[in-house]
């Protein structure tokens, strides 16, 4: 061994504390809704959609569980497939989307609650309506 | 959402609501706020044309070019690629069409165009012994190619563990005097991507970063993103419950094995190496070491070559629940006297794993 280079076992081993396990509730769902609940009312105020990162915060499955419950399911469920399926189901709470985008191989690879009438990513781009209506005319010029 | 970039990924099938999801993950992932998303994909699929690009150098030096494989040949090349259509490479000897002379005259001509701009991306360690004999291109050593380009640069991403650390060429004997890029550019930042190979996403997402933001991502004192490498592997991982509930694989056969216990006992060094493969995976998200039974080698740590064995387990007490509880209740005050105590039970653990690793799998 080079005598400048830490041998592995000279690092402390970092254990994270207890606490965060699968099944038990973290507490830190609760926060979320009155956090919701303040996105909601600048939607209403300013039209400004906003979203809450749901892999981002210390939350455990057993709390997605809780809060998905709490929000219920909502009139509208969307399924987006681009690169794999997303789902934008929107909740009890009109204007709450959950919204979870999987990879081809069925993993979640983000999850988000956003708030909007509509979430961006529903919406047909402005350009391919362009493109599907160019399409649409020369199916027409074919058939005439 | 408009500009060459979209349009170039549209005509590959790649459409928008595509490409915002993609985004949305990459911010995700970067631990950035969900608005940074929409600002990625807005600033990406505005990415100038060919001409006005970000201009990239990317030099291989003492390396196996599986750093370049991992970044070139992942899932969905279509979207991790596409750090190829909002860059301008100028000059990547594995991957430009040109030879000999013309390659080294793109390199020159993007190094005067792009003075002070440019960025560039160094896979492989420089050898230093023998005036750097052991590592020549176009009949220079890495060592004066490496002074000679970082000059102009704007920042150095150094690729892969020996870029950034000195890499398997700096393992134990280190015959070639191998080093990292930080040991020889001591005047330009430098982002450190470690792994053998590093994850795609992560150079993807540095470089999203880079062209949104106009800055790099926060570093680790590694020099490593922390929003990929701000955790442990073990912090991570799925069979984590096992080993918080003492349950370990003894062999790579055995019941504990095929019960998917934790591969602690058989040399995992998840516990001590910071990188994102346990929540980001492997191909295309399919598994990554872990899920298919072999303990984490630690290839995104400096000097795990040199560790004292893939198969030798980490020296740590026996029953470790115990001891995090221990810890977790001591606290920092009593950081000193703990500390004191855990040599004390390393030393007695490195001594009794000692018949409990695969000795023959060493030899
Ligand atoms: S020691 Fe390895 S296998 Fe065991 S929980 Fe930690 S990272 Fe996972």
């Amino acid at each position: 061994m080079p005598h400048n280079a830490t041998p592995l076992h000279a690092i402390p081993v970092v254990t994270v504390s207890a606490g965060l396990r699968a099944g038990e509730l973290s507490g830190n769902a609760p926060t979320l809704l009155r956090e919701i609940a303040e996105m909601l009312r600048r939607l209403l105020a300013t039209d400004a959609g906003s979203a809450i990162d749901l892999q981002a915060l210390p939350l455990t499955p057993a709390d997605l569980i809780w809060l998905r419950a709490r929000l219920g399911e909502g009139e509208v469920a969307v399924t987006l497939n681009a690169d794999g399926d997303s789902s934008l189901n929107e909740t009890a709470c009109p204007g709450v989307w959950w919204v979870t985008h999987r990879n081809p191989q069925g993993a979640v690879v983000s999850e988000f609650i956003e708030v909007a009438y509509v979430p961006d990513v529903v919406r047909a781009p402005r350009e391919d309506v362009v493109i599907g209506l160019e399409s649409l005319e020369s199916l027409s010029a074919e058939l005439s | 959402m408009h500009g060459p970039l979209i349009e170039t990924l549209a005509r590959q099938g790649v459409t928008r609501r595509t490409f915002m999801k993609y985004c949305a993950t990459l911010a995700s992932m970067m631990a950035l706020p969900p608005a940074a998303g929409r600002a990625m994909a807005e600033a990406m699929a505005a990415a100038p044309s060919a001409s006005k690009r970000p201009s990239v150098i990317w030099l291989p030096f003492q390396e196996c070019t599986g750093c370049t494989e991992s970044i070139t040949r992942s899932h969905s090349p279509t979207l991790e690629g596409l750090i190829f259509d909002v860059i301008s490479l100028d000059y990547q000897e594995t991957l430009m069409a040109a030879a000999g002379h013309q390659a080294e005259e793109a390199l020159h001509a993007a190094m005067k165009a792009n003075e002070g701009k440019y960025l560039l991306i160094v896979d492989g360690s420089i050898p230093l012994a023998l005036d750097g004999a052991y590592s020549c291109i176009g009949g220079k050593s890495n060592l004066e190619t490496l002074k000679e380009v970082a000059k102009g640069a704007a920042a150095i991403v150094a690729m892969g563990s020996c870029a950034a650390y000195g890499g398997l060429p700096r393992a134990n004997p280190n015959p070639t005097g191998a080093v990292s890029v930080a040991d020889v550019i001591k005047d330009k930042p430098i982002i450190n991507i470690p792994g053998c190979p590093p994850i795609p996403v992560v150079m993807t997402g540095v470089l999203a970063h880079f062209l949104t933001f106009g800055s790099l991502p926060e570093l680790d004192k590694l020099g490593r993103p922390k929003a990929f490498y701000g955790e442990t592997i073990h912090d991570r991982c799925y069979r984590r419950p096992f080993y918080d509930q003492g349950k370990f694989a003894k062999t790579f056969d055995d019941e504990g094995a095929r019960n998917g216990w934790c591969l602690f006992e058989l040399g995992c060094k998840g516990p001590i190496t910071h990188n994102a493969c346990a929540t980001v995976k492997w191909n295309g998200g399919t598994s990554w070491p872990v899920e298919s039974g072999h303990g984490c080698l630690g290839c995104s740590e400096p000097d795990f070559w040199d560790g004292g064995g893939f198969y030798k387990a980490l020296s740590m007490p026996a029953n470790p629940l115990k001891m995090a509880a221990g810890a977790a209740v001591a606290g920092l005050a009593a950081g000193a006297a703990v500390s004191i105590v855990n040599r004390g039970k390393k030393s007695s653990a490195r001594a009794a794993h000692e018949t409990t690793t695969l000795a023959d799998l060493e030899k």
